[in-house]
Order: C-alpha cells, then structure tokens, then sequence
C-alpha cells in the first residue's frame, strides 16, 4: 500500500515540477526552426533609392541580417549598439550588416535615420513584411547571422547588446563556417 | 383611406426582404485560404487563428496565403512552409507525430491506465467485503460504538 502512495506522490510531484518549468517558460518566444537551414534568398529594393539587394551577392561573408521598424521601441534601444557595430566591423571584409526595414514607411524610415544616427550599411525596404514572414519574424527587432556559405548559424531575438559581436558572433566567425 | 399607410409601409418591406438582395460570390479560392488560416496560429497573439486575428502581422500573413493559394499551391505546401520558419508552434493543433504524439495519446493512455487501476482496486474491496460484512454482522450486537450510537439514538425524542 504505501508503495502505491509513494508512486502517486512522485507521480503528482512529476506533474507539479513540469508545471514549475513551464511557468520559466516565455510564451511569446517562439523558437526558430531555421538554425542551420540555408537563408532564405531575397532580391528586394533597397531603403534608399532603386538598387536590389540581393543575398547570395554576400556569399563568402558572414551576413546580419537586422530585422528593424520605425515603429519598433526596442529597435531604438538597439541603435546606438548597431552603429557602434557597423563603425567596428568597418574594415573587416569577411563581415557586413544589412538592415531589413519591414512593415514601415519610407519617410518613417528615414526619420528614424535622421533622429537615431545613420549606421551606414545598407537596409532593404520591406513594406508588406513579405521577407520578414520569410524568415520567421514575428517581432523586432530580429538578427539573423548567416555564415559565409548561405547557412543560418543564429538568431537573436530582442536587441543586440553591447559585447554581442565579441561574445556571440566571433567564435563562430572564428571556428568556420558549416562544412 | 387609413389602408394607404399601411399599403405603403407592407410595399417597402417587400422590396428589401433579403431574398432579393443580390448575392455577393465569394472568390472561390477564399475557402481554402480561410481553412489554412484558421489551421495557423497568429505569432503576435498566442490563442487566436491568423484568420481570427487582427495583429497586422497575421493579416499580412493571411495575405501571403491569399497569394500561395492564387499560384495553385497545395495547402499542404502552404501549411509546410510557414513550419519551416514558425516551427511546431504554428500550428492551432500540435501534429500528430515524434514527441507530440505523448500529447495526443497521453490522456488516454492515462485514462485506460486509471480504469483499470480503479478496475482492480474495485475488484479488491469486493472480495475484501465479501469477507468483512459476515465478521461485521456476527459482532454486529456488541460493538462498543454501534452500543453508544444506539444510546446517543435513545436521547433523541422525536
């Protein structure tokens, strides 16, 4: 008999314990099933003016793909870190960032730009946030780092910190890309 | 001369009974787009369907839908391709295989596992009673509590 009742206890604590870890858990974090995966290609227009960003343009550089808004709190948060970033990595060519500018205004981007500091690099312009679905985003902002053969090695959801690129990105760069 | 009125008044209410109205055909591919939809969960919004939700990013993603559908995809390949970006968590309903299948078969393995856990446990007090109510009648007269109960039963005037 008290072998049943051990069994029913463990059982319910069993249960009490998964609960516990899944309260931990954050329901708005949806994990990327594309680690690993080969980048989505976009060919698409660019923030400013007619060029195309094309991805496969990048083959043999190590890519960030930043997901930003104009109407993005956060991203602003992010900004100075993206621009200290971009001024960085300035000199490295095996490294470049691009932005993606989804669900937003040309003139909302642009004044974004104007109040926040202009990083730089170059942003594609994406208006009905079709790249953005693409790639699995579902807020902003989003990074995606692909590695120089095409392979999606990580995202980072939220903004990127200061120390991000040393801590996260560099050993990557460093250990190679995926064979 | 009061009949008017009401000749005017019954003469409107024909015209618009809704039997007249025009019908209004749906795009023909709409049905399928709103059976993907309603099967996809919205990113921003956690218990609601793309279909249901409001969010701008749910009714951007009905409209990419709504575009696959128009190419004469299957929704089948529609279905897998926001999987492959929005992992297990897309679906309304977890899929029916790998580590989701303890979530489909789990409660009724638990229920079989209970019946007949309670199976046998009835089938023990049975036999346990079969046993205890003959010993319970045979001391049934002299009991000290059913002696004190009858006691507690005589100060009682109804």
């Amino acid at each position: 008999m008290s072998s049943w009742k051990l069994a029913i206890m463990g059982v319910v604590l069993g249960i009490i314990a998964l609960f516990a870890m899944g309260l931990q858990n954050d329901p708005r974090d949806i994990p990327t099933p594309l680690i690993s995966k080969p980048a989505s290609d976009f060919s698409e227009p660019s923030l400013k003016g007619d060029a195309t960003i094309t991805l496969t343009d990048y083959r043999g550089k190590w890519v960030l793909l930043n997901f930003w808004g104009s109407w993005c709190i956060s991203c602003v948060a992010e900004h100075p870190y993206l621009i200290q970033l971009a001024d960085q990595v300035k000199d490295r060519d095996d490294f470049l960032i691009i932005g993606v500018d989804f669900k937003d205004t040309r003139e909302g981007a642009f004044r974004f730009l104007q109040r926040h500091g202009d990083p730089g690099y170059q942003h594609l312009f994406d208006p009905k946030q079709r790249v953005a679905i693409d790639w699995g985003v579902y807020g902003a902002p989003e990074s995606f780092l692909i590695d120089p053969t095409g392979i999606i090695r990580l995202k980072h959801t939220g903004p990127l910190y200061p120390g991000w690129f040393e801590k996260v990105a560099l050993p990557l760069i460093d250990g190679g890309a995926v064979q | 001369m009061r009949v008017i009125p009401w000749l005017l008044l019954f003469t409107l209410m024909g015209v618009t009974l809704p039997t007249l109205a025009a019908e209004r055909a749906e795009d023909p591919n709409e049905a399928q787009v709103r059976e993907i939809a309603q099967g996809l969960r919205c990113t921003v919004c956690q218990s609601q369907s793309l279909y249901e939700s409001n969010s701008d990013l749910a009714q951007d993603m009905v409209s990419v839908i709504r575009d696959k559908v128009a190419e004469g995809q299957s929704s089948e390949a529609i279905n897998k391709y926001f999987f492959d970006r929005y992992g297990d968590y897309i679906y309304m309903e977890p899929v029916k295989s790998g580590a989701n299948l303890v979530l489909w078969l789990g409660p009724f393995v638990g229920l079989l596992a209970g019946g007949l856990g309670l199976f046998v446990a009835v089938r023990r007090w049975q036999k346990g009673q079969g046993t205890q109510s003959v010993a319970a009648k045979s001391d049934n007269q002299g009991s000290v509590p059913n002696k004190s109960i009858e006691a507690e039963l005589d100060k009682i005037e109804l």
